[in-house]
Formats: structure tokens, sequence, C-alpha cells
């Protein structure tokens, strides 16, 4: 099974302790990038499920820099220990229970003096009791467990927190503390110096009146921020002096202190000041303290990456991020960062002048709002011929996927605006649509009244460039049907055609009208003009499909479907009568069949044969009237809703993609062991029983096509004597997963992943180079020469000391160079 | 990363029209010169058969027309002569090779040679008459001299199906070219060569002859497949052009016959044809029955079949520089002082190499455009909406105003700031609607913004004099519009059986 399009920012990525790699958790696997190219060179496969946390062990000595190891938690209730240069796995610890969030404090607080035997190693894990959850629901199921991970076991007996969700746990830098939030509380934890199975935890708690959502440790004063749902920082300092006692001395008389000397700070909570600050709109996502401790980043739902002062609450700004911020993670070279924001890219920044030096691209995910156009499974795009999706953004962009290479192509913008994380839609680009050969785009964009007034739809035809395969504008259609809503666009196979559906119950037919463009015209007078228009009965128009050959144009009229000649716009007939609205078409690759499928409260997929004009078969998806229960293999499967059809172009099968009626019990046990909520079903049009069934998850919103597999993929698909087609799934969380149509049930393809990682290092300059550049090599051979130029001295030894000498290499380096240029003038006199 | 986008106002569709050619504004170049305006006026009552330019220099040319046949000057397009001896329709015209002579046909079936210098001379004798070529028992439809050099000899062919060769000075056939099934109506003399022509007739079939073979019949026979009306050699010698039913033929004469090209840009039956590329179009009123080109281009001549005649001449260059003017600014260029250094204590120093032009092989970098910015969109960039929505309505450009508008409302912002204008800017709001709203360009937006206007602000409007005055205007103009599309909708209502009919059929 071949998946990708991974979110990279479920949890907080980790750099490597060279800063040359970064670690991303990407669903089961952690994904290794390179930072100087921003590709992925390697991947940590070995969990059985989502990956939370990973943490790199940090290089103690300069001469350890070059160790990669980490560890990493999962869902799967295992934290595994892995060399990642390799890349391969140490060591499994399993604690049945799934841990959302781990930290390892004594890695970071480990000193050192080179005992002969080291410390155990304990990790604190925000785990979840699941049993516990499933028998009373309001029951604390988050604990914060110890876990030793020397021994393989968790300490009995202690869990220093229960929660009722599970969260996240902070540590501070030092190691010294770690603390979580929980609602309007912060709890912080001294961690002792030597950790050991049965130790005291000293522990403070802080209050405030809102739900907190970030919390930070400063790396070496007693100072903890931390960010609130309204957007305000607070900035505890002194925090714990009364509690925490170092070396026997208290640094501060804290405990003496009465409320007046304490501004801002709660009642009963240990601190000695608490200031607020206040300039997030609105929730506080990042905080992190620079490594020394001088600064605070924060961001939050705005997109904007603010540095605080700290002691002068100053701020500079990174905005236009465009997306909300999610983790703000330092690297051990102090002048690169990143930044994860929410449409799954990572920012890598170039730190003191804070700009982004690459990103890294993952599949942009739905937002909330965004929600699902009326009548449309999904609004993932498929590209046939180049194995690609096209992705409706939330930045009123298009952004094209390769499903192959796992890897953003690029991004057309829709448009002509920007896009404010946090701000009302009203501007949104519902419907993205693909010619078969990939070469033209349609999008419709739907401007929201302001009361009534100003409305608007228009209908965009792009054209993509044939060398640097880039779309470019070239018809702008306002209003195409008046002021009804589009609702499904198809392009003929065969021809520059395409046909757009409206809700007002008509359709039009679009033509590429295409004039020779002449040699010194710049502008070339081409674009799409409409060529017909047609209308049945008033009703409103759903779907449209052209047939393989582009002869034949099947338009769903609510409950019937109807079929034209598209080129001289005629009715050619009308077929079927379905309960509910048709809101999929589909032809059956170069078959004679047409599939058709409604929703609603009795759901239908039905087959046509074109030949006849009548149902060949059909599904009534319905536990009590349904065909479906004739036959085994469906028996327990009861579909709410179909999503989608996709058709193969070459072969005459097609799947489906249908969501299980979640209120049913009888869904089957094996489903929902494996938490799917959806089901793919292949078919043969000759017969009503599916060639195979796939379980899949989050399939709501999801999105199914037959994709041609690209030349990589060939050999590996034709060893599996399958047609030269993989059947690509995307869920409703833009991950995917191609699949091999011909194979067993429920075996998916089994391609080996083309390695084309790209290796890890840009070749860099470092030492004198990277200050002077290359030194012009000083030729032996000058020496040799029986007859040297008489030039009396180059005096090159002047200007390797030239320049500022803070700046100058160390003196051995130069040492050499130095010597060089003396023995040089010397032989000059002596010839 | 964010950018700043400008608001910009709804495209509108673009024109089919393309822009011009250098073909077509070679055409459009030729213009009825303004001493004659009155030229396609001076219309004859009958159509214009064929039109032909004499081969030398001042390229006067004669049109037939009915049992005339005039003679203009190339140079001023005035009519010069006119030669009316026939005894019924002229039909074909052809200079000889000197211009000295001209020859035409007509539906009697002679052949008449003339001196086009003679003076016009009362009816009866004509001292330019020369010869009477006699023997065609049919219409001659075709009369052409040779073009290279021949002086001596002219071919006709007429509706008898007869191609004849006639020697002039003597007046006497030389010998019949048979071969034709059908009138012949067309042909045209090589360029290159005195012995070569083709004809063109009724029976599809274009021949070509060589009088030196003559026996033998026609040398090479190509097939039109529509009634043959025009025929020409092209320039070099080697290519013919044909023309008949609604397509034009270019064959290659020298290759054996073949077809190299066939354009179909008319929409009627093509009926001359005259050297030129067709890479224009041009409209006139009535149907075209001839054309012609002078010989140095500069004259173009159409005739149709009411009589007009459409005289098109190109504006010559003229010799614009003027010598004298170029020299004394060279002198000055050369009493210019040597250019000093330039020091950084000149201003001139800091624009040193600013004018420097990229040489061949340079890789050019272009700095990266400017994106202007207007008034209102800086405003709107600071999320100053009411000044901006106020700026762009001072402005005065509908298109702009819509556009403001329509930015604020997908940000939802319109009606705030339409209720916080002050009194004078609500004015200004309420001029825009009453003109603008009814157009439909702009009407799906206006008329509801005016709707919600009055709605917002009825308390502001009518506590002000020229408020009211404008909402007065407005209602003017609304009911005005509301009278346009009742009416409009009569006629639809009086149109659509009509067309529910016609498409029936």
């Amino acid at each position: 099974m071949f998946s990708g399009g991974k979110s990279f920012v479920s949890s907080p990525p980790a750099f490597s302790n060279d800063a040359k790699r970064l670690l991303v958790c990407t669903g089961n696997t952690v994904s290794i990038f390179s930072t100087s190219t921003g590709l992925q060179t390697s991947e940590l496969e070995g969990h059985g499920a989502q990956v939370t946390s990973v943490i790199v062990v940090p290089a103690l000595t300069p001469a350890s820099k070059v160790l990669c190891y980490c560890w990493t938690a999962s869902l799967d209730g295992k934290i595994n220990y892995w060399d990642f240069a390799a890349p391969e796995m140490m060591r499994t610890i399993d604690i049945r229970f799934p841990i959302h969030s781990m930290v390892i404090p004594s890695l970071l607080s480990q000193t050192t003096e080179s005992n002969q035997k080291l410390p155990d190693l304990f990790a604190y894990v925000y785990t979840e009791d699941v049993k516990k959850k499933d028998q009373e629901p309001n029951s604390l199921c988050g604990q914060i467990r110890k876990c030793n991970l020397t021994k393989s076991r968790l300490v009995g007996g202690v869990t220093l927190a229960e929660t009722q969700r599970p969260g996240s746990i902070t540590i501070s830098p030092s190691g010294k503390y770690i603390g979580m939030y929980e609602k309007c509380k912060l709890r912080v934890w001294e961690i002792p110096a030597k950790d050991s199975e049965n130790v005291g935890y000293k522990k403070i708690r802080l209050h405030h009146t809102k739900s907190f959502t970030a919390l930070a440790f400063h790396p070496t004063e007693n100072v903890v921020a931390a960010g609130d749902v309204t957007g305000r920082i607070l900035v505890w300092r002194g925090v714990g002096n009364g509690t925490f006692v170092y070396d026997g001395k208290l640094i501060n008389g804290g405990l003496n202190k009465n409320a007046e000397d304490r501004p801002g700070v709660r009642d009963e909570d240990d601190a000695d000041s608490c200031t607020t600050w206040h300039w997030h709109s609105a929730q506080v996502n990042i905080l992190f303290f620079s490594s020394d401790g001088a600064y605070l980043y924060s961001g939050g739902r705005e997109g904007v990456l603010v540095v605080w002062q700290l002691d002068t609450g100053n701020k500079k700004f990174l905005p236009r991020i465009g997306s909300p911020l999610l983790y703000f993670i330092n690297s051990p070279d102090p002048s690169l960062c990143s930044i994860s924001c929410a449409d799954n890219q990572i920012q890598l920044l170039r730190m003191p002048s804070m700009e982004i030096l690459r990103s890294i691209l993952g599949i942009k995910l739905p937002t909330s709002n965004m929600e699902m156009y009326e009548g449309f499974g999904s609004n993932i795009v498929f590209n046939h011929t180049a194995g690609s999706i096209a992705v409706p953004t939330e930045n009123y962009r298009v952004q094209f996927y390769s499903l192959f290479d796992d890897r953003e192509i690029s991004e057309v913008q829709i448009c002509e605006r920007n896009h404010q994380p946090g701000d009302e839609i009203t501007v949104k680009v519902n419907l993205v649509a693909l010619s078969p050969d990939g070469s033209t785009m349609s999008t419709v964009e739907t401007r929201l009244s302001e009361e009534g007034i100003g409305s608007l739809v228009s209908l965009k035809f792009w054209a993509c460039d044939s060398q640097s395969k880039q779309f470019s504008l070239s018809t702008v259609i306002y209003e195409p049907h008046r002021e009804a809503g589009i609702s499904s666009i198809a392009f003929r196979p065969t021809r520059h055609m395409a046909v757009s559906c409206s809700y007002g119950g008509d359709f039009k037919v679009w033509v590429h009208r295409h004039e020779i463009p002449l040699k010194d015209q710049t502008h070339q007078n081409t674009g799409w003009t409409c060529h017909a228009v047609g209308s049945y009965k008033k009703k409103p128009m759903i779907a449209a499909a052209f047939s393989s050959d582009g002869s034949v144009l099947a338009v769903a009229a609510e409950n019937v479907i109807t079929l034209w000649d598209p080129d001289r716009n005629t009715l050619l007939t009308v077929i079927g009568d379905s309960l509910e609205p048709i809101t999929t078409l589909s032809f059956v690759g170069k078959s004679e069949y047409l599939v058709s499928a409604s929703r609603g409260t009795n759901p239908q997929l039905t087959l046509w044969s074109m030949s006849k004009l009548c149902t060949t078969w059909s599904y009534r998806l319905d536990a009590e009237g349904g065909y479906a229960e004739k036959y085994d293999s469906l028996t327990d499967c009861y579909f709410d809703m179909l999503l989608s059809i996709a058709c193969s172009m070459d072969d005459s099968t097609f799947a489906v993609l249908a969501l299980f009626r979640l209120s049913r019990p009888t869904v089957s046990a094996e489903a929902t062991s494996q938490g799917a909520d959806g089901v793919i079903l292949l078919f043969n049009p000759e017969t009503p029983v599916p060639l195979s069934t796939w379980f899949v998850s989050k399939a709501q919103g999801g999105g199914l096509s037959f994709v041609k597999s690209s030349p990589q993929l060939e050999d590996e698909v034709a060893r599996t004597k399958a047609a030269n087609e993989v059947l690509a799934y995307v869920n409703g969380a833009h991950e995917y997963v191609l699949l091999n149509p011909n194979g067993e049930q429920a075996t998916g393809l089994s391609i080996s992943r083309q390695q084309n990682f790209s290796s890890l290092e840009k070749t860099d300059k470092f030492g004198y180079a990277s200050i002077y550049g290359e030194l012009a090599e000083l030729s032996m051979k000058k020496y040799e020469t029986p007859f040297p130029s008489v030039v009396a001295s180059e005096r090159s030894w002047k200007t390797i000391f030239s320049g500022p000498s803070h700046s100058l290499p160390p003196l051995p380096k130069l040492c050499s160079e130095f010597l060089e240029s003396l023995l040089e003038r010397r032989s000059a006199i002596v010839e | 990363m964010a950018e700043s986008f400008p608001v910009k106002p709804k495209l509108r569709p673009t024109s089919s029209k393309t822009t011009p050619t250098p073909e077509s504004k070679y055409w459009r170049s030729f213009k009825i010169p303004k001493d004659i305006e009155t030229t396609p006026s001076k219309s004859f009552v009958y159509p214009i058969n064929s039109i032909s330019f004499s081969p030398a220099a001042p390229y006067d040319f004669a049109a037939t027309h009915s049992v005339n046949v005039t003679i203009f000057s190339g140079k001023t397009l005035e009519r010069k002569s006119r030669i009316s001896t026939f005894y019924d329709t002229a039909a074909s015209a052809s200079f000889r090779c000197d211009g000295k002579l001209l020859a035409a046909g007509d539906l009697t079936g002679t052949v008449h040679v003339f001196d086009p210098k003679a003076d016009v001379k009362p009816k009866g004798k004509t001292p330019g008459h020369l010869r009477r070529l006699k023997g065609h028992s049919a219409a001659v439809r075709l009369v052409c001299y040779p073009r290279a050099a021949d002086k001596f000899h002219l071919f006709s062919g007429g509706d008898d199906s007869v191609v004849k060769y006639w020697d002039v000075t003597t007046e006497k056939c030389v010998f019949n070219l048979l071969g034709h099934k059908d009138y012949v109506r067309c042909g045209d003399a090589s360029p290159v060569s005195d012995e070569m022509f083709v004809s063109g007739s009724y029976d599809h079939r274009v021949k070509l002859w060589d009088v030196r073979v003559s026996n033998a019949g026609s040398v090479m026979e190509l097939n039109h497949e529509k009634p043959v009306e025009s025929v020409i050699y092209l320039p070099s010698g080697g290519l013919i052009a044909t023309s008949g039913g609604n397509f034009v033929k270019i064959w290659d004469v020298i290759g054996g016959g073949k077809l190299l090209y066939s354009m179909e840009s008319h929409n009627k039956t093509v009926t001359s044809l005259c050297m030129g590329k067709i890479t224009h179009t041009m409209r006139f009123p009535e149907p075209l029955l001839s054309v012609g080109f002078s010989p140095d281009c500069s004259t173009r001549v159409i005739g149709t079949s009411k009589g007009n005649l459409y005289i098109g001449r190109r504006k010559m260059k003229m010799e614009s520089e003027d010598l004298s003017d170029r020299v004394g600014w060279r002198g000055v260029a050369e009493d210019e002082p040597q250019r000093k250094v330039l020091r950084p204590s000149y201003f001139r120093y800091f624009h040193r190499g600013q004018n420097l032009k990229p040489s061949e092989g340079d890789f050019l970098i272009k700095r990266p455009k400017k994106v202007k910015l207007a008034e209102h969109d800086k405003l709107l960039k600071k999320f100053r909406h009411k000044e901006a929505f106020v700026a762009s309505l001072s402005k005065k450009n509908p298109e702009n105003v819509v556009a403001v508008m329509e930015e604020l409302v997908a940000r939802k912002k319109l009606l705030k700031c339409v209720s916080n204008l002050d009194t004078e800017e609500l004015g200004l709001l309420l001029g825009f609607l009453q003109k603008y709203s009814t157009m439909p360009r702009y009407a799906g937006l206006l008329m509801k913004l005016a709707n919600k206007v009055v709605e917002l602000r009825a308390e502001d409007i009518r506590s002000s004099d020229q408020l009211r005055n404008h909402i007065r205007n407005l209602k003017r103009d609304v009911e005005e519009e509301i009278r346009v599309q009742q009416s409009l909708l009569e006629i639809q209502g009086i149109i659509s059986p009509m067309l529910r009919i016609a498409a029936k059929r």
C-alpha cells in the first residue's frame, strides 16, 4: 500500500544535533527532512499508530554531535529508540497505553561527569486510559506517568496528575521542571537532579481566569510564560521561589511576601510577579523562550510570529505567514528555527533576521471554515494522467500535489485576494475541475453577499502552459448561470468543450475558441465561449458527465438523467427515475454503462446500460429495502452516503466510496476495530458483486479516482499483472493511499517506495573559506621553476590579516597560510 | 506569503476584433485621395466587368462597362477618355506590354484594338480605333496581350469556347486553340514568356497553352471543379491562381499542375482575381465584379455590379529627412568639449552607467514591476474603508467605484461605510447611484445598494434639500428604466411565440 500526504503538523518536530535534519512526525512514521534542501531524506517506520512525540538525544560533548539517536512515542503505546542516521530501530518499550506526549528530563540535565554506570533514564508520559474512558466517559483518563526507559517499564504507583483529557507536557530547557496546563490551571513539577524510581516531587500551581493554551519555561531563570485563549500572554517571574529550594538556600525570600508585593499574582500562587501582555487577538499557540532567555517568541491564529524582548516588552513581528501557527522549535544551530503552520507546512527560519529560508510542504489540510459544497462529496480533484491531485486551499489557491512523488508541484492563485487566518469567509473557491488530459482547469468562486448585496459567482478557465506546467488564466465568466450556483463541471474527453450545470435549472456548454496567434500579436485572442444552453423542465442540474468518446453528454436533472448530443445540443432521451436527487454521474470507461448515485435518506447506486437505456442493476444501499443483503460480502455493511464514484479509463471497472451508517450496531467488527468509517467497493459492471473491498477511515470528505500509474511504478504494477492504473483514495484529512484495483481484497499495492530521497547536505563552505571565500591555490610549481618571475614580493601575508579581528579565523588555520606566504617571499629573494 | 492585490474592475468582454496585422494595415492604407472624393459617386450605371492597368509608368487603367471603355489617369485618378465605339457590351480590356495599345472584346464577338492616348472625338469614327479582329462567333469575354515583350499578338476567348491567337497587325487569326467545352471566360498571359498563357472556362477546366506547340492542343489541363471565373499567373510565372465557386486554388504549373492550396474565405462566388495576398478582408456595400492593382502597388481599383468604382491609393512616403539639418547637428556634437572625468562631488557621478544599454549577449534581469496603487487601494490596505470608498467616488470612474464596492462587500464593510458617510459624501454616492444604477453592467449591485442606502439613511435624506433632490432624480431615472423594461417585455412577448414556431420547423 502506497500512502502519503501525511500531516506534518500533528506533533512538534525536532532538530537533529547538527541541525541538518528535521524529524517530523508524519502519521505512523517519522520523516526526516534535510534542512538545507527541504526534501525528505529518510523515514523511520515501525509504529503502529500515530507518532505523537519525537525527542532527539542531545549531544553532551561536541564530539557526540554526529550521534543520531532519538526516542519516539506513539498512540500504539510504544516507545521506540532509534538510530535515525541508519535508520534502524534499536529498542522498543511497550507500555500499553496510548501516549499523547512524552518528555525525558534526564536527557537534558545529564551531567557530563562520567560515572561508570549511567543512571536510569526516566520519561514522563501523558497517557490515556482507554478502558477507563470506555467505562465512564467523564472519568479522569488522562494520566501523567513515569516510565523507566532503561528497564523498559512503567514506574508503578507514580501518577503525577490525572486529567479528563490527555494534553501535552512541557519541559524546561534545563530539564529541571515539567509542566502542563489544564483549563485555567498550570501545574509545574520539579524533577530532582538524581531521578530514581521513588522520589518525591515538589509541585506548584498557577491560576488564571481563562483557559491556557500554551506554556513555556525560561532556560535559566524561574520564569514561566503561558498563553490563553483570549490571546493574553502571562509571564510569571520568580515562580516557585517558595517551594523549590536550591542547594538549601532560598534565592529570594518570597515566602513571606504579602499580596501587595506580588503584582498580578493570584492569591495562593507561588510567584513573585505576573505581567500580562496582550497583542494577539486570538488564542496563543506558540510560546518559546530564546536560548539565552532574552526573548520570548509567541504566535497564534493570526499567523504572525511575535518576538518579545523579555525585559522591556518591545515587540518585533514576522507577519503574513498566512495560516495559524502551531509549533515553534529552535535548533542547536542558533541561526535556524522552524515553525509548523496549520496548513501543513513547516517553515524554516533564519533566526535573527526572521526570514523564511524554505518550506516543507504537505497537502493543504481541509479547514473547518471550508464547508463542503452542497451536493458534493469531495472537493479534491484528480488528474488522471499526471497522477496528481488539485486541492482548493483556504487562501484562494489551488495546490497541485503529486501522488507518486508525495510532493507539492505547484500552486495557483485563483482569486486575487489575501487570506488572513481567522477572518470570516466571504469569498470561496468552491469548485475545481480538470480536463482529462490535465491541460485545462476550471474553477468556480463565489463571493457571498453582504445582506443580499453583491453576491457573485464567477467561472474561470485556466490553460496549462505546456512547458512550464503553470496554469494561467484564460477566461473569466461572471455569473455564468445568473445568480444560481454551479453544481458541477465536466470536460469532454476528446476536444475542448466543457459543460457547467447549475442549481438554477440549466446547463451551459462552453467551447474553446481557438485562433491561431499571429507572429507579432502579443495578445492571443483565445478563450472559452458559450456554445449552447440547455434545460430540462427547469429542474436543478446536479451532475454532468461525458461519455469516453465524447459523443454523449449525460446531465442529471434532479431525479432523472437526461442524455444530450453535445454538438447539436439536442435532447436525445431521458432515463431513470430515482427517489432522491442524483448527485453523481459517471460513464464506466469505454463500456456502455453509466453509473449514477444519489444520496439522502434513500441512497442508491444504479448502473444504466446505454444500449438498452435501462437499469442493469442497482443497489438500494439501505438495510430494509436493499438488494445488498443478498450478497455475503455486504450483509453486514450499510451505507449512509455515497461519496464518490471513480471510473477506470481503460478497464471497465468502477469503484465506489461509501460511508457507513454510524448509528448501526451491525457494522462489522473488523471495520470498527480499524477505526474505519467508509468502504471502497470495486465493481465490474457485468455483475453486482463487488470485485474487492477496502475499509478506510476518515471517509467523510474523501475522494476516489483511478490514476494512471507513473513510470516508476510501472514495473511494480506489471509484476502484479495489473493494468497501468491504480486507485487513489484521499481521505477527509487529505492523506492518500494508492490501491491496486486488481489485487486481492484488502491487500493494497505493494509498491516499494521509490527512494528518491535527496542527499542530506549541500556542500557548505566553512571556516576560513566561509568568511573570505576560497583562497587562491598557491601553486607549488612556482618554487620549482628555475627562473621565477622577478616580482619581489607578493606580500600575500599582508592580506591574510586584513579584516576585523573578531571575524578572523583561529590562528591555527591562518598559520599555514602565513608560513606559506613567508616561504614564497624568501624564495623570490634567493633566486 | 502574502502580496498586495490592487482592486480591479471586472473585466469587459473582449471584442472579437483582432489587432491589425501588418497585412491588414497595408490594405487599409489604400485611401480614396481627398482631391477626388467624388470618385465613387461618379458612378456608371452598368456593371464594371473588368479593370485593366497599363503596365507602363503612369499606370493608367481602363474599366469596361456597358458599351464603353473608360480610361483613367493613373496619376490623378481622373477620367481621361472614354471609348464608346462598341456595338454591344464591352467585356475585357487589356493593355499591351508597353501600354501604348489597348484591346477589348465585346459581346458581338469582335476584338477592338485602340490607341488609348488618342483624343476622344465626337461620335462616329474614333481616330484611336486601329484594328478590329473578327472571328469569334459568340461574345468575347477574354482579351489578353502577352505580358513580356511580344507586341504583335494577342489572344482572345469567347463564349464559342474557342481561344484564338491573333496577329494584330494583319487582323488575322493565327490559329484557333480548341479544347474547351464551355464558355471561355478568363485567361492570363504568362509574365515571363510570350508564348504561354492560360484560359479558364465554365467547363471547370483551366487550360495552359503554348503557341509554339499549338497543334497539339493544350499543354496542361487543370480541373478547378467549379466554373472558372478568373485565372491569373502569379509573378513568378510558375504558379497560377484560379477562382470559381467560393474558393481560390493555387496550382504549381512547373511542377506538373500540382494543387498547392485551396482557400475558402469568400461567401459567394469569386469573380475576379488580382495579385496580392489573401490576408485582409474588406467589406463593400455592393457585389464586386472586378478588382485591379497598379503594377507599382500604389493604386487599387474595385468595380462593382452597380457600376461604382472604388479607387484607393496609398500615400507615398515623404522624403522626410532633412540633410542639412543633420549635418548641422553633427557639427554641434563635434564641437562639444571632451567629457570631464566624473568625481564624487558631481551629481552625475551617482548616475553614471544608468543609461548604459545592454549589449547583445547580456542576460537581462528585469526589475520586479512595481504594483501601482490608486488612492483607494492605499486606503483599503490600511483598512480605512470609508475613506477609500469616498476616494473612489470622487474619482468618478464608475468601474473603479463598483470594484471598490465589491471589495467592501467581500470584507463585509459596505453597509457600514454607507451608514458612516456624512451628508456631502452621501450626496456624492446618491449622484453616482442616480447616474449608474440603471446601467445594465452595474445594475445588479447598484440597484440593491440604492435600496439599502435609502433604507439606512432615510432620516438624513429627509433633513437635507440637496439629498432630496438627488433622490428625486434617482426616482425619475428608475421610473424611466421601469418603463423601458416594460416595453422590452412587451416586445419579448410578441417575439417569443414566433421564435417557438420557428424552432419547431
